[in-house]
Order: structure tokens, then sequence, then C-alpha cells
């Protein structure tokens, strides 16, 4: 059964009280469990997150299947998130998480055989005038060959 | 009061009402989906779409106030395009399983597709695939790829039963609605969900696949569940009842009904009723019509009750309509009668309310009873009665006994008990199949009309409220009113009251049901 | 030529700094907003034209006036939630220059009486997240938010939201339900935010440049503000250039400059060998220009809109001939039907259908048809929704198919593309 660290849970009365609602604190409490809990918000968390949030269950499921940056299934320990929209899809950036794909031998959304690495395509983060580019966990990492994306992730391993 | 024009008929509105309100006081088509006069405005379904003199672009009806002079149509050719293509957005990713789908016959998209659709469909891709017979609990099942997300239910739990259950979970078109890690949606008004459903996304266990709607006819009346007395419909067709809906009363239930109060139809009906009246001399039962058994008391015990009325009692139950009481009192008390007793085994939680419509007193007449009660004597309780029984100070006792019997948990108990006086008379509605044995030794069981059969009105919690004869399920049972005329000696008139009704010899669905 | 108004210092890493910053001229004007009145400044931003910078270019002074003037407590809101495919100025103002955005906050949130105000920012933008945490940090410490700021009697207080991947949430009232703890859908209009907003409090949401912006019609008044840009488009503006171009990146011109110069000078032009094709000239919702009129108009609202199309969040996606426009077509429906919040039922299914729609020319299935399928889905998805993001969806798609129409017929008949040559089947969108 998930339960959050002790500082975690501080964090999540810290944050309730933190804005005009209790509500509000959803999505920092769902990053805090998504940070304790391997990466990813389980429906074990949900439920957790709702007794000690006093909120209903649906209202935090709502939130956390509405936003992208909450992962709802196991994920690698790093998560390798390349741009494809369309600065980057123009100069190389669906090619580059194809070539990902292919050098770490998983499909997107997938774990690598040693639990390191997931591949997923993102849409636009913002780093259009350095495309291709690639968020690894909380980090970006800019204006990328095939190779040099896999030398950075290699190295963060 | 601003007064406006619709589809060029002018029209005056209570001040702060939406243009979408003003339609339906004018009973003037609309399409729409998500909007519900009970339930807060989402403006999601786009459909009720309206021109609007001097307006940018189309506007949404529900949510455009209306205002002194608008002049507002929904019959341009640009409105009905951009309705035609509404109803196209809303059916691409439809299973369009109307053949198996329980809604079909008053399904929202049926009818706006018969009204403002009717084109080929145009979209050759395959389409979003969804949960399909997700179980949400006792009483309702969802179908997620017939849901056009109109959030109707999720609004009601958000905003009516304050359960707050139901959620819209991912987003585009992946989204679906549902309880977090499908939860029962167990709240005791759960079926309400499912008559706001504008589709077959959700539907009642209890009435899926039994009847195709077009073979049911349907009446208002008020519900017995309770002191609240919710309106409420009935479907019956020969067979009996089928499902109760709720009918929009503002000062007394809204829009809404409790889930509990949708079961009450199943006592009405004839597998739950006593069909004939029976009587027992300490031996063997008898059955015989309900007309001859009270003419038989009439000439047994009439006179008996005049010359010993002070060994007399009668137990009221808060069952029946006022004026059976007045009626049933009236002839007691002409025969000197003065011991009248409440049953109710609700009473201690008499004063429960849930702050939305669930009282506690099962008893839709407990006020009707007592007040009626206040012009002869009063009501003693029911264990005085007992009492009373039990010492031998009454020996005859008339006991008018629920028809609702899921609430009267001592129904048994009270028979076995007030059967101990000499003469026991029992009226009620509900077959009595665990009355093996009476102890007295000349019990008269007297099958009585329910609710759906009579007319009448009960006093509620929130006001007197007439209800009318809906269909007839026991041809020979009694009102209390016809009982006591009869106990007079007098003759009753019978009302002919037949409704044409579908004929259901060649329908093959409705006499396999069950089987198929 | 650059005009650095906003940006001057932003190659300056002292200039992230609360010492840095002012020790170049920071919060001075925050200083001398603090002795005016109000109201005033409300007024000049009204007369100094500055227009909202995140897309929608509503003149920002007239958004803070449609405030009730009844005293009820009125929130500011930072809207940093980036997310127009091509927009990366935002990033660069909160990392470069966080103090920057923080002082303009908190003249405007002086104007219009708000005493507290939250930056939303993208969840992604883990640098700006830091960098606004940090110098709010700095801020509160040395007594520029709180109570009684720089003995003006003016409190207010400023926290950073951090969103969690929603583009959605960049418009004004999806942000408000995403701050209130709800999924990030747009809000029914009216009421506008300005009368019932966050919790159903009167609510300005203003983007990151704007904001900042506020700063320089304080520091330099309405007619030193005026100095740069149109009569209509006032000032200078952060354009974010990508996609084929030599040098992409944030630049700040004054408002009316060709887009020629723009491109073909201060972004480097194109690469060696390649011709121009068109320019989508405001982040992926604008409908697209061809070359033809992307090397005739000029940088401001009034020539966008001449062409039928948005100067938007100023980013300048240009495009060369080695592109297939229906690959770029299914990016962008890719995109649209990821982000649909999947409120509005012609949004929702209307980009799905788009979606499957452009894919199926990819995959060489369509018939000639489904392009006028495609124009009348995308008619029946403008004006229909609560938001403009089924907007946003649609005029790519109009656009695309209006100007570049020999492409996806092509397409369609011959089963590849024109330009590649091959069919995009296995390319994965």
């Amino acid at each position: 059964m998930f339960k959050l660290s002790s500082e975690g849970e501080a964090f999540v009365q810290k944050e309730l009280k933190r804005y005009e609602t209790k509500r509000s604190a959803i999505i920092p409490c769902l990053y805090k469990v998504q940070e304790e809990n391997d990466g990813w918000v389980s429906p074990e968390a949900v439920e957790y997150l709702s007794g000690l949030m006093d909120l209903p269950s649906a209202w935090i499921n709502e939130v956390l299947k509405f936003y992208t940056m909450f992962n709802q299934k196991p994920i690698g320990k790093l998560h390798v998130q390349v741009c494809c929209n369309i600065s980057c899809a123009m100069n190389g950036g669906r090619e580059l998480a194809n070539h990902l794909n292919k050098e770490f031998n998983i499909k997107d959304g997938e774990i690598s055989a040693d639990g390191n690495v997931t591949i997923s395509r993102a849409e636009c983060l913002g780093s259009c005038g350095t495309a291709p580019m690639m968020q690894v966990n909380d980090n970006y990492y800019e204006d990328l060959t095939p190779e040099s994306a896999v030398k950075t992730i290699k190295g963060l391993m | 009061m601003p007064k406006l024009t619709i589809n060029g008929t002018e029209v005056e509105v209570k001040e702060g009402a939406t243009v979408i309100e003003a339609f339906k006081q004018m009973n003037e088509d609309i399409a729409h989906y998500c909007w519900h006069p009970g339930l807060s405005i989402a403006g999601v379904c786009r459909l009720c779409m309206i021109d609007v003199e001097g307006a940018r672009g189309p506007q949404i009806a529900c949510n455009t106030v209306a205002k002194e002079g608008m002049v507002v149509t929904n019959q341009s050719e640009q409105i009905k395009d951009i309705v035609k293509w509404g109803m196209d957005f809303h059916l691409i990713n439809h299973p369009l399983d109307c053949p198996i789908c329980d809604q079909a016959g008053e399904c929202g998209l049926q009818e706006q597709y018969m009204k403002f659709g009717q084109y080929d469909p145009e979209m050759d891709q395959p389409k979003v695939k969804k949960r399909k017979v997700v179980d949400l609990g006792e009483k309702v099942v969802l179908d997620s790829e017939r849901c056009i997300l109109c959030s109707r239910c999720v609004r009601f739990t958000d905003e009516v039963s304050k359960t707050k259950e139901l959620g819209i979970f991912n987003r585009g078109d992946r989204s679906e609605v549902g309880t977090f890690a499908d939860k029962p949606l167990n709240n005791k008004y759960s079926l309400n969900t499912v008559d706001i459903c504008p589709v077959g996304a959700l539907t009642s266990k209890d009435f899926r696949f039994r009847q195709r709607v077009w073979y049911l006819k349907n009446d208002n009346t008020v519900c017995n569940g309770c002191s609240t007395g919710c309106n409420v419909k009935v479907y019956y067709n020969e067979e009996g009842l089928f499902r109760v809906t709720p009918e929009h009363n503002e000062e007394v239930n809204g829009y809404w009904m409790c889930d509990e109060g949708r079961d009450i139809y199943k006592f009405a009906n004839k597998n739950q009723r006593l069909l004939k009246a029976k009587k027992y001399d300490g031996s063997n039962w008898q059955e015989l019509t309900a007309g001859k058994a009270m003419q038989e008391l009439h000439h047994s015990l009439f006179d008996d009750v005049k010359t010993n009325c002070s060994k007399v009692g009668v137990v009221f139950t808060g069952q029946y309509t006022n004026e059976e009481y007045a009626d049933a009192m009236q002839t007691f008390k002409s025969l000197g009668v003065a011991s009248f007793f409440e049953w109710n085994d609700t009473a201690d939680k008499a004063g429960d309310f849930d702050d939305l419509l669930i009282r506690g007193d099962k008893n839709p007449n407990t006020k009707g009873l007592q007040d009626e009660a206040a012009n002869h004597s009063g009501l003693k309780k029911l264990e005085d009665a007992i009492n009373a029984v039990n010492s031998g100070q009454i020996d005859t006792i008339f006991v008018m006994a629920p028809e609702n019997i899921s609430v009267y948990p001592n129904y048994q108990s009270t028979y076995e008990a007030l059967s101990k006086a000499k003469n026991f008379i029992w009226f009620g509605a509900n077959k009595t199949d665990g009355f093996e044995k009476s102890n007295s030794q000349n019990t008269y069981l007297i099958p009585m009309k329910s609710y759906i059969e009579k007319t009448g009105t009960f006093s509620g919690a929130k006001a007197i409220q007439k209800f009318n004869y809906v269909t007839t399920i026991v041809a020979g049972a009694l009102t209390l009113s016809e009982a006591m005329t009869l106990f007079q000696g007098k003759e009753i008139e019978f009302e002919l009251r037949s409704k044409p009704m579908t004929s259901l010899k060649n329908n093959h669905f409705t006499l396999n049901r069950g089987k198929l | 030529m650059e005009t650095k108004i906003l940006s001057e210092h932003y190659d300056k890493p002292s200039f992230k700094t609360l010492k840095g910053y002012k020790e170049l001229s920071g919060y001075e004007d925050l200083a001398k907003a603090l002795k005016m009145d109000p109201k005033k400044i409300i007024e000049d931003v009204k007369a100094a034209g500055l227009r909202g910078r995140g897309g929608a270019g509503f003149p920002t002074g007239v958004k803070w006036g449609f405030l009730p003037d009844n005293g009820e407590p009125r929130y500011l809101l930072c809207n940093a939630d980036e997310g127009e495919p091509g927009t990366f100025k935002d990033r660069l103002m909160m990392e470069a220059a966080p103090h920057q955005l923080i002082e303009g906050m908190i003249i405007s949130a002086f104007a219009i009486g708000s005493k507290k105000s939250y930056i939303y920012i993208r969840g992604e933008y883990n640098s700006c997240i830091r960098s606004m945490t940090k110098a709010l940090e700095e801020a509160y410490a040395d007594g520029l938010l709180g109570k009684n700021i720089m003995g003006s009697g003016f409190d207010h207080d400023m926290d950073v939201y951090v969103g969690a991947g929603a583009y959605i949430c960049g418009e004004e009232t999806a942000m408000i339900s995403s701050l209130e703890g709800l999924k990030g859908q747009p809000k029914l209009k009216p009421p506008f935010p300005a009368i019932e907003g966050y919790l159903k409090k009167p609510t300005i949401v203003n983007n990151v440049e704007s904001l900042a912006a506020v700063k320089y019609i304080i520091r330099d008044g309405v007619e030193g503000y005026r100095k740069y840009g149109t009569e209509k488009s006032a000032g200078t503006k952060l354009f974010s250039v990508s996609g084929n171009v030599t040098k992409p990146g944030n630049y700040e011109i004054p408002l009316g400059m060709s887009m020629k110069e723009l491109i073909m000078d201060i972004a480097g032009g194109m690469k060696p060998g390649r011709k121009l094709k068109a320019v989508i000239p405001g982040g992926s919702s604008t409908p697209i220009l061809t070359a033809e009129e992307a090397l005739k108009v000029n940088m401001d609202y009034e020539s966008m809109a001449e062409l039928g199309t948005f100067l938007g969040s100023g980013a300048v996606i240009v495009i060369d001939d080695s592109n297939c426009m229906v690959d770029l077509l299914g990016v962008l429906m890719h995109f649209y039907h990821h982000e649909s919040c999947g409120q509005c039922t012609p949004c929702r299914e209307g980009t799905g259908w788009l979606n499957k729609l452009v894919h199926s020319i990819l995959k060489g299935e369509a018939k000639m048809k489904d392009l006028e399928l495609i124009n009348g889905i995308s008619n029946h998805m403008m004006g229909k929704t609560i938001c403009a993001l089924s907007d946003a969806a649609a005029m790519p798609a109009l656009s695309f198919l209006k100007k570049f129409r020999d492409e996806f017929e092509y397409y369609i008949k011959e089963g590849r593309s024109k330009v590649k040559g091959v069919s995009y089947a296995e390319v994965n969108h």
C-alpha cells in the first residue's frame, strides 16, 4: 500500500493551506506522490491521497488523467521526451525519437530491459529555436543530433 | 419581465431567464443535450445554437440571458446547418447500436437526429473504442461508447446528491465518464443519473432489457415511499408496472427522486399482492372475493361491533389516502368505536431528513392520518392495541395494514400479535404468504388496492397532493372507502375504467423477455 | 535591426539576481509607480497601446478597465503557460530576467488593486520554475513583496503555481480552472474573468511579456513607449523565430518591421540552397502565409489581419521548400487532437476527425472528397465552442488546404508526397 514519507505528508499539509482552496493542492500533491512512487501515480496512491487530502477520489483522478506530466503507469528511471511538434519535426525531432527507439530497443512508453529508459514523443516544449531537443526528467537538452542524444542519455544512467 | 421575440413570436419571460428557458416556455423546438433545468449550465454540447440579431455570431441559448427586445431565431439556414453538423459530431464516434440499446425509443440522439440530422454518415475511419458494460454498482451500468460527454451525470453528483463520485477522465475524444477505479455509484439518488442521461450510456440494472419503452404507457402519480411525496411517472402495461421516474415539481421534489422510491412499484405488481380475500376458521383457509368477504362481515360482525363497541379497536398505518381515513373513521365512529391506533414501524426516525428528499417517516400520509384522527379521539400506540388484545380488553380488531411492507420490519410479528383477537380483520394490499396460520378463529384478510389503483390525496411533508388512478393490477381489490361501504351493507359502484392498451400478443420480444 | 527594450540585459547573467537587477535600475520603476495614482497607470497602459502579447492581442489597459470598481478582492494571474508551438520567448524572459516580470507584476497589481497574484508556469519549464521561485524569495526578503511594499502602504503577495502538461491551460479561463485544482477546461463566457474569474472573484490574466512591458511604460512614459511600433501596434515585441532559418532564436523588434527583415536579415535567412516556402506567423494556430505573402507582410497586428492571419504569440515558424505540407499539417492535427480538452463536442470530435482524415491522406487511403470534408469539419469547428482551441485547430487545416491544395491533391492521387516523393505512412506522427 502506497504511503508518502513523513516529509511528503508534511508537504501535503502545507500545500493544503497554501492556496485559497484545498482543491488547488491536487497538482502539487500529485507531483509529490509521483516523486516518491518511482515516477508514476498508481490508483492506490490516488486513493491514499484522497484520504489524506479529504477530497473525492474522482476529483483527483480527473486531474491525474488530464495532465500529461503525470504518468499513469511505471516508467524508466530516465524519462526521455522527444519533442515532435512542428519546429522540431522540421529539424529531425521525429527521426531522433525513432533513433532512440532503436538504440534502446523500446517502443514509445515502454521501459528498457534494464529499467533505465522510457521514451515518449512530446508536444511542443518551448525549445523551437534549439530543435531538435529532448527533456530527460527535469532537464532540457537542445540542439541535438541522434549521436549526442544517445551519449547524453547514457551519461545520465 | 423582459419580452423577446423567438422565431417570430413574442414571449415574456421572468427576469434573468435564459433564452433556452424561453424556448421551453413556448414549447418551441430547440436541440440540446447538456442543458438541464435542474443543473448548472455546462454549455458543451453546442447544439442549442441561436442567431441573435446584432450579435457577432451564433450563440448558445443556454448561456444567453433573455433581454428586452432581443430577436432570436433557431430557424435560419445557418443555425440549421450548425445543428446538423453538431449532430454529426455527436454521432461519428457513437456506436449506433440502437437495436440492442435500452435507451432506444427515448434517446436524445434518435430524437434530434430525426428532427435535425437525417444525413448519410461521412466518417470512413474507425471509431474511437471505449469501455462497454462497466458495472457501476448495484443499480447503474455504463457504456462509454454511447456517452456523448454532456456531463449531466457528473454535475448531478457534484451539485444535487453532492456525493461527487463521478468524473470525466482523460481529454479530447478519449474522455470517459466514470467513477474512480470503477467504484460503485451507490448513492441514494444514483438512478437520477440514468434519467438525465440523454443517451444509452447510463442504464438502470433494474429496468434494462425488461421492456421496450414504446410498449409501455405512463401516467403521473405521487410516490408513497416516504412522507416527501415525490411526483413520479409510472410506466406500465397489462402485465403491471415496470419502472418509476421522477416528475418535476419545484415545491416538492424538483426534478429528482431517490432510488428507494423507484422500487416501490414492485409491491404493487401482482406477484406481491393479495389477490383474493381469505378467511380462516381456526383450521382451514378459504378464498373468496373481497366483495363477498365484506358482505359476510356485514352480516356476521356489523351489529356486534355496534353493541360491543368498547371492545373494538382499529389499527391504522400511514399508507392510505385522506379520503379513506375519513370514511373509515366516520364508519367506526358511527358505530361507537373510539379506539384508534397508529402502527408505524419507522416512527422513531420520523423526524429524519437528508436535506434533499429522503425522510425518515416511510409512510406517505402519516400527517393525513393524524390530522383526521384529531377530528375524533386521536390515535393510541400500537403497543396499546397489542396489550389490549392480550388482556382481552379488545376482542375485535380491524387492521389497515401497510402496502409497502419493506419498511415494516414488524409486519409479521404485528400480524401474529393482533391476530390473538377473537375477530381479526386485516386489510392489506400485500400477499400474505408468511401468514400460514392465524391465532384468531375468525380471521379475514381483505385485498386492498395499491396507490397505483386509486385516486386520492396524501398529506406529505411539503404539500397535500392529489393523485389519480393509473391502472388496475388486482381486479377484485378494494379501497378502504369501498370496504367500509360494503361493511355497512351498502352497494358500491364499480367504475369501468379501462384504458386502451398496446396489444402484446404478437410481441415476441416481450413474451420472451428474460429468455433472450 | 533588433531594438532591445525588454531584452536589453538578457545576455547578462547577473540580471537574474536581485542584486544584479537592482544595479541595472531594477525596481526603480516600481518605486515610481507606487507614487502614482493607480487609475493613472491604467490610463497610461491604455494610452501606450500595449496589446496582449500572449496571442489574442487584446489591449491590456482595456482589459484592466473591465474590472468592477467595487473594492472586491481581485486576482492577477500571470500566464506563463507558454505552449503555442513555435513560442519560446516567455521561457527566455523568466530564465534571464525573473525580476523584470516580478516588477511588472507588482506595478500591474498596484494599478488594478490586487493583493494576490499567481504566476502560472507550465510544468515542463523547470528552469523557469526554479528562477522565478528563487527571485520571489529574494523579493520577499528585500521587502519588495508582502506588507507595505517600499513604504507605500500597498500589500501584495505573489506565488508560483506549476502546471502539469496541458496546452489548453494557456487559455485564460482554463488556466483559472487549473489553478482552482480542476481539469484545465475553459469556462463559459460570459461571465468574463474580469467579472468572475479565479474562485468567482474578479481576475485579470496577462501574458509574461505584457506584464513585463508595463514596467517600460512607467519608465519611458506613454510617448516614450510609443516611440517604437505603429499607431495601432505600439512598442516592441519579442518574436520566437524557428524552423528552417540559419539563426533561430528570440528577437525583440519594433512592431511594424517587415517580416522579410526579421527572417532574412535578423534570423539569418534560409539555409544554403533552400527557398522560403511558407511562414506560420504567430504560432501553430495562426493561418499560414505563402512565401510571397510572408515577404510583403509587416510584423504588426493590422498587417497580419489584412492577410487573414494573426500576430499571435509571436512565434514565426519558417518553412522551406524541403517540407511536405501534408506532413506538417499531420503534425499539427495530431497536436490539436492530443490537446483538445474534450468539453465541447465540435472540438472534441472535430480534432479527432481532422487528425484521422489528414493521416488517411498520409497513408494513401484518402479520397479527393475528403478535402471538402476537411473544409466542412473545420468551418463547423470555428466559432462554435467555449474557447478558441477549436478554431486554432481549424485555421491551419483551412489555410494549408487553401494555399497548398496542389500538394494535398497530388498526395491523394499518387499516394505519395509531392515534395519528398515517398509516402509518410512509416513516419510516426
